[in-house]
């Protein structure tokens, strides 16, 4: 006979094994105590194999962050983070995470995780929806509009434009709208072209992003690009209607670093590399230029947190991002893949190029060994590179896989140097 | 047939899993979980009922991937099963037992023309 409460223990078992969430608990070393079979299921194709005993190396991959989102959270209980997004994956059918840690003791947390990639695509474009709409309810009068032709060239423009951007109207005429973009790493543009495209497939587009000013600074805006119906046989053409956004103080500026940066070595985080990837991937394409990728994955790291301790290992990851960071130039993209392991985008290089750049960084992290809190660590890494020049039809992941495969190589040569990908042919 | 290999979790065949009575089903040292061919728990032994900490009749009727082992139904088992026309395959696991990361062999079973496969589970 099974008493009461075994009863009610059965029926608590049952809930958990149903609960669609995954919930996890672990120690403050990642240690996993208990998990339910939902959280199982989303950490099993993280680990790439059925074997996950421990939160942070399961998590190593993609989202390091939460390694020191924990040991950086002081008090004794509390939220650790709410609905932290995780980017798994490497670029293909990537599944996007909502994790929340919360502490409850020194040694004792419990995480939550859910599947958000459906949600979050959902949100994107309803959220563009709402800044604008929003907008509108507020001053009408720092709204410039102009008038495109079809192949988006300004043909007009009202004076409400040149008040806001300080261009004339000579300046303005004639020129695609696209010319006036002024992205940077942390908003890049979307490709020429894709705003007309996606106005004459939706009626609309909308976009935030930098703009350029006479005097040659820039400003924030929203930038609106809709359909104008005209009369039957014309071909359309677009209104684009830019809304200078004043509120560009500091706390916008956290939330993008916060959104696009890695927590630990404020290199750009994942979600950041591969949407910004994605799209110079496709803008090469149109454009027939290059697209160079080098990974780069610190030699025998595992020996420096092993026996220095994770805060060395952390410090040594903030002077390899910063010393490559140095190297690159503004357009170029460093991102750190997770663990020991970053990528450079770079725009327009081709593979020879790549190589070199690769050298650069080699050669910055050998110059002189650092210092880790007194330690001096002489810490070295090995380069894959891989180009759209020697390979025009390799998809985003095409080009990982590539340069993972050289990182391999140059790994397996002995470290601290560069490969390119199919170097057969490249010594030919 | 009470041989102790021709019953033991790396031999016992399918036709034998079919043919044995519950209370020889619950004598068996290892996990015996029979699923309908859409999935719904047909079989759950005592030894699978005491190591994921449930009574078999509330297993019993229900969808196993969907209500008992979501972290089965992913492409290493479930999806095996619907795939596969026939399985006689051991793989090494983790389950979450009682929310406990468990390591787990699974021995998963199905043959043509047999309407109940086997998920068998030794720990």
């Amino acid at each position: 006979m099974t008493t009461d409460l075994e009863t009610e223990n059965m029926a608590l078992l049952q809930f958990l094994y149903a609960c669609p969430a995954g919930l996890v608990e672990f120690s403050a070393a990642g240690a996993i105590g208990m998990v339910n079979p939902a959280a199982m299921g989303l950490l099993m194709p993280i680990a790439g194999k059925p074997f996950v005993i421990n939160m942070f190396d399961v998590m190593d991959t993609c989202a390091p962050e939460l390694r020191n989102l924990v040991q950086q959270f002081a008090p004794p209980q509390g939220t650790v983070c709410d609905g932290h997004r995780i980017v798994t994956g490497r670029g293909e059918r990537s599944t996007i995470l909502a994790c929340s840690i919360v502490k409850l003791t020194q040694d004792r947390y419990v995480a939550t995780l859910a599947d958000v990639t459906e949600q979050v695509a959902r949100e994107r474009r309803l959220k563009q929806a709402e800044t604008w709409f929003a907008s509108l309810l507020d001053g009408v009068d720092d709204v410039a509009v102009l008038s495109l032709d079809a192949n988006g060239c300004i043909d007009a423009v009202t004076p409400s434009t040149t008040r806001q951007t300080g261009f004339t109207e000579a300046e303005l005429l004639g020129k695609p709208f696209e010319w006036f973009d002024r992205s940077d790493r942390a908003s890049a543009m979307p490709p020429t072209g894709e705003a007309i495209a996606v106005a004459q497939r939706d009626g609309w587009y909308l976009h935030e992003g930098w703009h350029a000013l006479a005097n040659g600074g820039r400003y924030w805006c929203q930038r609106l690009v809709a359909v104008r119906e005209e009369s039957a046989g014309a071909a359309a053409r677009y209104t684009l209607v830019i809304r200078a956004v004043t509120r560009q103080g500091r706390d916008t500026a956290d939330l993008r670093r916060m959104l696009t940066r890695d927590h630990l070595t404020g290199a750009s985080n994942r979600a950041h590399f591969f949407e910004t990837a994605e799209r110079q991937r496709v803008r090469a394409l149109q454009d027939r230029g290059s697209l160079a990728l080098v990974v780069l994955d610190v030699d025998h790291f595992k020996r420096v947190n092993d026996e220095h301790g994770h805060a060395a290992g952390d410090v040594v990851l903030r002077e390899v991002a910063q010393r490559c960071e140095a190297e690159l130039r503004p357009e170029d993209i460093f991102a750190r893949l997770g663990g020991e392991e970053f990528v450079v985008l770079l725009p327009g290089i081709s593979l020879m190029e790549a190589s070199a750049v690769a050298e650069r960084l080699r050669a910055s992290l050998v110059r002189e060994p650092i210092d880790a809190g007194g330690i001096q660590l002489c810490i070295t890494a090995s380069f894959g590179c891989s180009a759209l020049d020697t390979d025009p039809t390799a998809s985003l992941a095409g080009l990982l896989a590539a340069a993972d495969g050289a990182l391999y190589k140059a790994k397996r040569a002995g470290r601290d140097r560069v490969a390119v990908s199919n170097a057969d042919q490249a010594a030919a | 047939m009470r041989g102790d290999t021709v019953l033991s979790f790396e031999a016992i065949p399918l036709d034998t899993l079919l043919t044995l009575e519950a209370d020889q089903l619950d004598s068996l040292p290892y996990g015996v979980v029979g699923l309908s061919t859409e999935g719904i728990v047909e079989i759950y032994n005592a030894t699978e009922a005491k190591l994921a900490g449930l009574q078999s009749d509330g297993v019993i009727g229900t969808h196993y991937f969907a209500v008992t082992a979501q972290c089965m139904n992913n492409f290493m088992v479930a999806q095996r099963f619907e795939d596969e026309a026939e399985i006689d395959a051991i793989i090494d696991y983790v389950l979450t037992l009682r929310m406990r990361p468990t390591p787990v062999r699974l021995r998963l079973l199905k043959a043509p023309r047999v309407d109940r496969h086997y998920i068998l589970v030794q720990r």
